[in-house]
């Protein structure tokens, strides 16, 4: 198991305030008392509530319920929370378990609690670290967070948050200044840059090594974490200020306002080594009011926002929940999913790996058949070899149905003649700016010419219809097989076939969860499409039906910001194609582990829209500049970034979300065959 | 870059007649053979002038094959100006033409000006459509006839512009309420502010006014 239960909000708005001075008294929080493993002698437990729970994932199934306890020990008080014994006896379930575990944490340690009341659903609260870190929510499945709170308040210094009602600072600060900071909302934590900067830059960070000391060896960070954040340490020189002002300058939004405030949270942020990545998703991760404040707006604070609010607080949603993506699987580690024999020992769990960080390119001929359901997880290395190779028998015969009619045949026979001149109109017009398809009689242009020709004879029902080729071309510039890039291509026909309906309804269906997940998910943006007659949602057409392909500029067209051009993406179309089509690679692979949804496609859809929400509504826009802007976004969506966000919406849509997908909406199976399906991958 | 008018059009036909090529040839003056082939809808914009005015053309470029009918529907929805586009050494691309024209008709405004385009005349020596045949079928049909070639420029320009010269001559008699952006067309300065903002830009690359 790659997870990590404390998840890192030093970057999250309400605690940039905090942060001040939360390295002020990090100094003095070192009394020895973290050594502390279980109830000491002499303890005294004064607050104890049963069934208070984590949902490490949107699954009911996978939730894990614990007893949550304060305990008083001379003038200390810890928090523990100790999850009851598993029913089964699943690994992953009981290392789960122990990771979440929450020993003795002393309430020098802690910062604050944030407690959250939702209208409908359990009251749960998020205790956040000193280091910035915070522990997943916390659901008090019986209530009794008033409860928790007031006995906190009988021992420890505990401030109501000024501006937020829910949140509860925890310490003692004897600046009132300092006070009055922690309850700022970021959108005035310009004033933090007035600060003298020598609290913020010398009074050292807690580091994600400390607290892995500190909470002992039950704490399984992640050695790819650590890995992660290797890769980028050397590249980082200067965090603090250069990649703030890079990063921003990239989203051509530096204003001197959220200039300062992100530089100060580097600072701040920069002992705990996370990475490049991170940061870019943090600035993606400002709030609206920050990102969009225009140039000329410095010193004004913008009070007033003129759309609904996200009701969701979708900012600081993704940075507790959306987790750190990984380096990809490589060969050693695949190796260990594997038995002597070859097959996958638990396919649950390299899916979940390959959700978080992908494949290496060479592995990915050899995954891809398991993930898209050409070869079965639990076959043998020698099954598979054996299988392949009357596959390949199998696709001579059917492409030699279409090779073996003759020009007179032909001559009668429209609907093949039709068919083969649209395959091969567009087999050139497919990823020609990748060396692989480029150039004269390419080759591989030709097997995929063969290859779509042969699969619609294969399914003559479906036929061929445009944008299957975008489908085909990187799972043949991986396979380097005919016959195995075309049982692939089947197989992922058996889940995106309904896209290519005549009528589109299986297009029509996912545009229709869609709309129902925007709903739930942000009825005020829901709301205003439906006023503005945008509910078909066909401006995310193309990012359906080719599963976020083509996210690359075409032609010389304005970012959507600015109306301008990108001229190093005019420079470098070639390889951007390039490195866009590894991107897109990528992407797949995490959608079809179906890790946590069949539909992630359709998260990620949401948390684009939501990135845009406010420019959406604040410019009114209708339908076709809608359509407009969302074509400009090519280019300008960072996969990666909204991965984590499309996560961190699913994982809060739960099975409410799911509840919004209609069963059989691609890329789920058809209905009749959709039981063994979910039985098989027992999700 | 300041306009005068916004006119938007809509470039529809089968698959394959070229008018991603013609769209490429009138926004950049370049033809380019190999390029991806259109899923949903690609944007293009230029200025060009008439009467000496600054015209901003919007052009929505459509996917052709049958199956995104249902899509492309919803693209015509207020535009000034639609292409339709089949190309000459393929019948089957000129006997799809009825049916366009039977959904443009029932989706788009009823005053939108068609411009009838036979693409691909640069291939006279496979040409499987005559001349006189797509002047018929304008004739019968009320459109507006040229034959072209994106490939060597030919009538290109002409095509997009005197079809906006169309739409500008409908503006002056009064046929259109400009203010009702439904008819697809949006004014400038004077008017409603373009998305491009300030009115002191120059008029652009002016093409050259129609004949």
């Amino acid at each position: 198991m790659h997870e990590t239960e404390l998840q890192d909000l030093s970057d999250d708005a309400d605690y940039a305030a905090s942060q001040q001075q939360g390295s002020r008294s990090i100094s003095g929080s070192d009394s020895g008392k973290r050594s502390m493993s279980s109830e000491p002698d002499g303890a005294e437990v004064v607050y104890l509530k049963d069934n208070v729970t984590i949902h490490p994932t949107q699954y009911a199934s996978e939730r894990i319920s614990g007893r949550l306890r304060l305990i008083k020990q001379g003038s200390s008080l810890f928090m523990t929370w100790i999850p009851y014994k598993a029913h089964s006896s699943g690994n992953d379930s009981e290392s789960d378990r122990n990771l979440y575990t929450i020993k003795a944490v002393p309430f020098t340690d802690i910062r604050s609690i944030r407690r959250h009341t939702p209208a409908f659903g359990w009251q749960y609260m998020i205790v956040v670290l000193s280091s910035g870190l915070a522990f997943p929510p916390l659901y008090f499945y019986n209530g009794g967070v008033r409860e928790f709170l007031a006995t906190i308040k009988q021992h420890v210094f505990l401030v109501r948050s000024a501006d937020d009602a829910n949140a509860f600072l925890v310490n003692d600060i004897q600046d009132p200044l300092q006070r009055t900071l922690f309850s700022l909302e970021l959108s005035r934590a310009v004033s933090v840059s007035n600060v003298p900067s020598a609290s913020v830059s010398v009074s050292p960070a807690p580091s994600i090594e400390n607290s892995q000391r500190t909470d002992g060896d039950s704490y399984d960070w992640s050695s790819s974490i650590s890995q992660y954040n290797g890769r980028h340490r050397q590249k980082v020189q200067d965090p603090a200020r250069d990649l703030s002002i890079q990063v921003l300058e990239k989203f051509s939004l530096v204003t001197k306002f959220a200039w300062e405030t992100t530089s100060i949270l580097f600072r701040e942020s920069h002992n705990n080594d996370f990475g490049a990545d991170e940061r870019k998703n943090f600035i993606q991760s400002l709030p609206d009011n920050i990102r969009d404040t225009e140039h000329n707006n410095t010193e004004k604070v913008p009070e007033e926002i003129p759309v609904a609010s996200d009701p969701l607080e979708f900012d600081k949603l993704t940075l507790v929940w959306g987790k750190p993506r990984q380096p990809p699987l490589g060969s050693d580690e695949w190796a260990t999913f594997l038995d002597s024999e070859g097959r996958i020992m638990d396919s649950k769990a390299l899916r979940n790996r390959i959700f978080y960080g992908g494949v290496e390119y060479r592995l990915r001929k050899e995954v891809w058949k398991l993930l898209l359901g050409y070869h079965a997880y639990d076959s043998t290395l020698a099954e598979r070899d054996y299988l392949c190779s009357i596959k390949k028998t199998e696709y001579e015969s059917i492409k030699r149905q279409w090779q073996s009619i003759p020009p007179e045949q032909a001559k009668r026979f429209t609907k093949f003649r039709e068919r083969k001149g649209l395959v091969e109109k567009d087999v050139v017009r497919t990823d020609r700016s990748v060396s692989f398809y480029d150039g004269d009689d390419n080759p591989n242009v030709r097997l995929l010419r063969d290859i779509l020709l042969t699969y619609s004879f294969y399914n003559f029902d479906l036929g061929y219809c445009q944008g299957m080729s975008d489908l085909l071309s990187p799972i043949l510039f991986v396979m380097e097989d005919e016959s195995e890039s075309f049982w692939c291509f089947v197989a992922l026909m058996e889940r995106l076939g309904p896209n290519f309906n005549r009528d589109q309804n299986g297009m029509h269906s996912q545009l229709f969860a869609l709309s129902k997940i925007v709903e739930l998910l942000d009825s005020p943006l829901h709301n205003y499409f439906e006023q503005n007659d945008c509910l078909n949602y066909f401006f995310c057409f193309r990012w359906v039906l080719i599963q976020f392909k083509r996210q690359r500029k075409k032609r010389g067209w304005g970012t959507p910001e600015n109306g301008g051009t990108i001229e190093e993406e005019e420079r470098g179309e070639d390889k951007l194609g390039e490195f866009e089509y590894e991107k897109t690679m990528r992407l797949w692979e995490v959608l079809w582990t179906h890790y946590l949804s069949e539909h992630l496609h359709l998260y990620m859809c949401v948390a684009i829209l939501k990135r845009y929400r406010k420019k959406i509504m604040g410019d009114q826009m209708d339908f076709d500049t809608l359509l407009k802007f969302i074509n400009e976004l090519s280019g300008h969506i960072d996969l990666d970034a909204t991965l984590r966000d499309a996560e961190a919406l699913c994982i809060c849509a739960g099975e409410n979300g799911e509840a919004c997908i209609p069963a059989g909406t691609p890329p789920s199976l058809p209905v009749e065959t959709g039981l063994s399906y979910s039985q098989q991958d027992d999700i | 870059m300041s306009y005068a008018y916004l006119f938007k059009y809509i470039i529809i036909g089968d698959t394959g007649v070229g008018k991603s090529c013609l769209l490429l040839q009138f926004t950049d003056k370049r033809f380019q053979p190999v390029h991806d082939l259109t899923i949903g809808v690609e944007f293009g914009a230029r200025m060009i002038t008439i009467d000496n005015k600054p015209i901003k053309l919007q052009i929505w470029d459509t996917a052709g094959q049958e199956s995104f009918r249902s899509i492309t529907r919803s693209y015509y929805r207020g535009a000034a100006g639609a292409l339709l586009v089949y190309d000459i050494t393929r019948r089957e691309t000129f006997n799809h033409l009825a049916s366009w024209l039977e959904d443009a008709r029932q989706h788009a405004n009823a005053n939108m000006t068609i411009m009838l385009i036979g693409n691909k005349c640069d291939l006279a020596h496979r040409r499987a459509v005559s001349t006189e045949e797509g002047e018929q079928f304008a004739k019968e049909h009320g459109l507006i006839f040229m034959e072209a070639s994106a490939k060597t420029a030919q009538n290109v320009e002409e095509a997009f512009i005197s079809t906006a010269a169309t739409i500008y001559k409908k503006i002056q008699e009064g046929v259109f309420d400009v203010s009702n952006e439904s008819y697809g067309i949006k004014v400038g300065y004077g008017g409603i502010p373009g998305p491009s903002g300030g009115r002191d830009g120059s008029a652009a690359q002016a093409g050259g006014c129609c004949s």
